[in-house]
């Protein structure tokens, strides 16, 4: 099912004002001073994303958005806000903000002009309009192009998961009394 | 919705990141800034698996999700191992392995 034709009578006009909400939201991340403020904007910049997954058809991807980042990434980092103490940072030396942002905001230019120089050539694909998007056409892609990939993803995870083990039960007590 | 506003809200969410991990010295929103702009190339590639009607763009957004996932739970260890060991969090602080 589309789901762009429930938004059909301004599909344009959702797009835009879901777009212009993500970068206000991601604007909140880096601009408040306490942490837990910063990942509740964080998690509503993630929903906001997945709505716009949701409107470029991409409905796995989307609900993969919410349960892997909003879910459990956002939860993990609340968890640790709340284990180490959500402390506000000190105020920031201005001038530093200042050249941090002339620089961001000259490159976000120089990447639009790069980007628009020449138009992208359309193709057209292979993907039925009814699978676009869809858990059973990504599984096919990913299970038949990608496999390769994804097995590493696999290995990539499980020396994650071994190396968070090896990190939490490491004994300190033999670097601090070398810091001390 | 065209190309253009696709690639404009990207790269301003890209660089916003960027400005934050320039500007934030609390390592968990660094973290943030990071996710931030890994999210930004996401929504970009999605888009343009739409407009080219190819599904690999998705394919590339779901193993970015994994990475992301493995790479911010060995970084929150990391960062609270070093909270256990020093019971400090300011990044500019952390300077032991400076030479």
């Amino acid at each position: 099912m589309e789901i762009a034709t429930v938004f059909d009578f301004a599909h344009d006009t959702v797009i835009f004002v879901v777009g212009v909400t993500a970068v206000l939201a991601s604007l909140g991340v880096i601009l408040c001073s306490s942490p837990i403020y910063c990942a509740l904007y964080l998690i509503s910049h993630m929903i906001c994303l997945a709505l716009l997954f949701l409107l470029y058809n991409a409905e796995f991807l989307a609900v993969v958005q919410i349960i892997v980042y909003a879910g459990a990434v956002m939860i993990l980092f609340l968890f640790i806000i709340a284990l180490l103490g959500g402390k506000k940072e000190a105020p920031e030396n201005s001038f530093h903000r200042a050249a941090a942002f002339a620089f961001v905001f000259v490159m976000l230019g120089e990447l639009y002009l790069l980007a628009t120089v020449g138009p992208t050539q359309q193709v057209r694909g292979e993907i039925p309009a009814e699978l676009f998007g869809t858990a059973k056409a990504i599984g096919i892609e990913l299970f038949s192009k990608h496999l390769v990939v994804f097995e590493l993803a696999s290995v990539l995870l499980l020396v994650a998961a071994v190396g968070v083990m090896c990190l939490a039960k490491f004994s300190f007590t033999l670097i601090k009394k070398r810091a001390r | 919705m065209g190309q253009e506003f696709v690639l404009l809200i990207s790269a301003s969410i890209f660089c916003i990141g960027t400005a934050g991990f320039i500007i934030r010295k609390n390592p968990l929103i660094m973290f943030m800034s990071i996710e931030l702009m890994l999210n930004s190339v996401n929504f970009l590639l999605v888009a343009y698996s739409r407009f080219l009607n190819s599904l690999d763009g998705q394919i590339f957004a779901l193993f970015i999700m994994t990475v992301a996932a493995a790479e911010v739970v060995v970084g929150l260890a990391i960062i609270l191992t070093i909270f256990r060991t020093r019971h400090d969090m300011d990044v500019d602080h952390i300077d032991t392995l400076k030479g």
